[in-house]
């Protein structure tokens, strides 16, 4: 004997209702339950939005605090540096004798070596800096200001190699590549300037 | 508790400690190690002078002063100097060989060579004839070639003379030109150079295609009785006027005679020289002193950016 579909009876005896007789429950909405329930879940949304940008502005702030820093003992030590190099340029140099003058090329080099270091050193750091978008052209433009001053430093480097090897000419050239890119330091230090300005105006960077 | 169960809980502290100090650091590219520091040149050992007491090369100069008296000088070179000159390799480029000129070890003999040939006079006008009889005592040197073995006393070339393209090339120090008592152009300009520079004058290297003389620095030399127009070079916003270091000119007053005439070749007068290129050409200055000196080398202060945390 087969059941019946529509209105099955387990053996158990159990009558399961036929799906035509299932009526969807009437709510009683609540108007004051339903407003509270609003607001929570607006309350909610704007505690999150509120904490979201209070985090992200905080973390931005971190950022900028520690870019700042970095800057500040980049330039600590970068001025540091340019204290040999005034005291050396200030060396008079008109009767030198010649073991003299091979003492004042070796500290050339010497400076050389320290700027070369220090410009590398500073460098890593600033570049590993995160720093919210608005601060990345000040940032880049910083990073190439030291990326040129190392060039510098390192082309005086060459020079008092040169000159040690008696190459004068090479020597020249060098100094003269080492002009340029201090020439190029001020000019990313330009950038830097007019970028951080428009970073913290909010404005857009006018063209250099 | 057991020092098995202790190792793993040292191990993992080590492994933080690792991660948070250098691995954390190098992600970041936070800085390892602290700044650089200046470090200054170490310091070169002076060189031992040559002994006085030693054996000497003597020679005996004979010339003609700016007065027209004729003139003895002796001079002593230790052999120790000259001997180490000889051994000593050359520069190819003539840039660096103002070197020579200004070698600390030929300075004493320099020195001791310009008192004599111009004494320290309290009369500032005489210091005109001082300079004169110097510029005539190289010129009376006689001229020979490098490539010519009598320039040199050993009657052989140099272990370092340098086979240039259309022959020998062997800069002379000060005192090898002393002592072989001979010498070519740059020879000349150089002794001339150093015993200038021992007197406190101010001068370069002037360096012709076939040809070097030297450059002597002078406010204004243009006087009455000269036949020709004093030549000079500018540099450094100075005045370098033409001295003739070598003049050909000399001769010996008769066969076996050691007593010369001719014809001194005095200061801005270029002409007098009858080479082409001296006439024609505009020199290449050579500063005896040099040194590599930045043009730029001021920093620019970066301001610091504002409105962090």
């Amino acid at each position: 004997m087969g059941m019946d579909p529509d209105s099955p009876e387990p053996s158990g005896g159990l009558k399961i209702p036929k799906l035509p007789d299932l009526k969807i429950p009437k709510l009683a909405v609540d108007r004051r339950k339903a407003l509270t329930a609003a607001g929570v879940a607006v309350a909610a949304i704007a505690v999150l939005l509120v904490g979201g940008v209070l985090a992200m502005s905080y973390t931005e702030g971190q950022q900028v605090a520690a870019f700042e820093s970095h800057v500040a003992a980049s330039e600590a030590d970068i001025f540091l540096v340019y204290d040999k190099i005034s005291a050396h340029i200030r060396t008079p140099t008109n009767d030198l004798s010649v073991a003299e003058c091979d003492a004042h090329a070796r500290e050339l080099a010497a400076i050389a070596r320290y700027g070369r270091d220090v410009t590398a050193y500073h460098r890593q750091i600033v570049a590993a800096d995160a720093v919210p978008e608005a601060y990345a052209g000040a940032q880049s433009a910083y990073v190439r200001a030291l990326d040129n001053l190392n060039r510098a430093f390192t082309l005086w480097s060459s020079a008092a190699g040169a000159y040690e090897m008696h190459d004068y000419f090479a020597a020249n050239r060098n100094i003269g590549e080492a002009d340029s890119a201090w020439r190029a330091y001020a000019a990313a230090i330009t950038d830097y300037d007019r970028e951080l300005r428009a970073a913290e105006e909010g404005a857009e960077v006018p063209p250099a | 508790m057991e020092w098995k169960d202790v190792i793993p809980v040292i191990a993992g502290a080590v492994v933080i400690l690792v991660v948070a100090l250098v691995v954390k650091p190098a992600l970041l590219g936070e800085p390892i190690g602290s700044p650089p520091v200046y470090i200054p040149p170490a310091p070169v050992p002076t060189p031992t002078p040559f002994p006085e007491d030693g054996e000497v090369s003597a020679r005996n100069f004979r010339w003609t002063a700016i007065d027209g008296g004729v003139q003895t000088t002796e001079v002593t070179v230790p052999e120790a100097l000259f001997l180490a000159h000889r051994g000593t390799p050359r520069f190819s480029d003539y840039t660096s060989w103002g070197r020579y000129a200004l070698a600390d070890a030929d300075r004493p003999v320099l020195e001791d060579l310009a008192r004599r040939i111009a004494p320290p006079s309290a009369n500032p006008d005489e210091g005109y004839f001082r300079l004169m009889n110097l510029v005539f005592f190289v010129q009376q040197i006689p001229y020979d070639r490098d490539d010519n073995t009598t320039s040199y006393i050993e009657g052989v070339l140099p272990r370092h003379a340098m086979y240039v393209k259309g022959g020998v090339e062997y800069p002379k120090y000060p005192v090898e030109m002393l002592v072989d008592g001979r010498g070519d152009c740059e020879d000349a300009a150089i002794l001339m150079a150093g015993l200038l520079d021992a007197l406190g004058y101010d001068t370069v290297l002037l360096r012709y295609s076939d040809h070097m003389a030297l450059g002597i620095r002078m406010n204004e030399f243009n006087p009455y009785y000269a036949k020709y127009t004093p030549r000079y070079f500018t540099y450094g916003g100075r005045h370098y006027y033409y001295v003739e270091g070598t003049d050909f000119e000399w001769s010996n007053v008769s066969v076996g005679s050691t007593a010369i005439r001719g014809r001194p070749l005095a200061i801005g007068d270029a002409i007098g020289t009858g080479l082409p290129s001296v006439q024609s050409e505009t020199p290449e200055i050579v500063p005896l002193r040099y040194i590599p000196v930045p043009g730029e080398y001021r920093i620019r202060p970066a301001r610091l950016p504002a409105g962090g945390a």
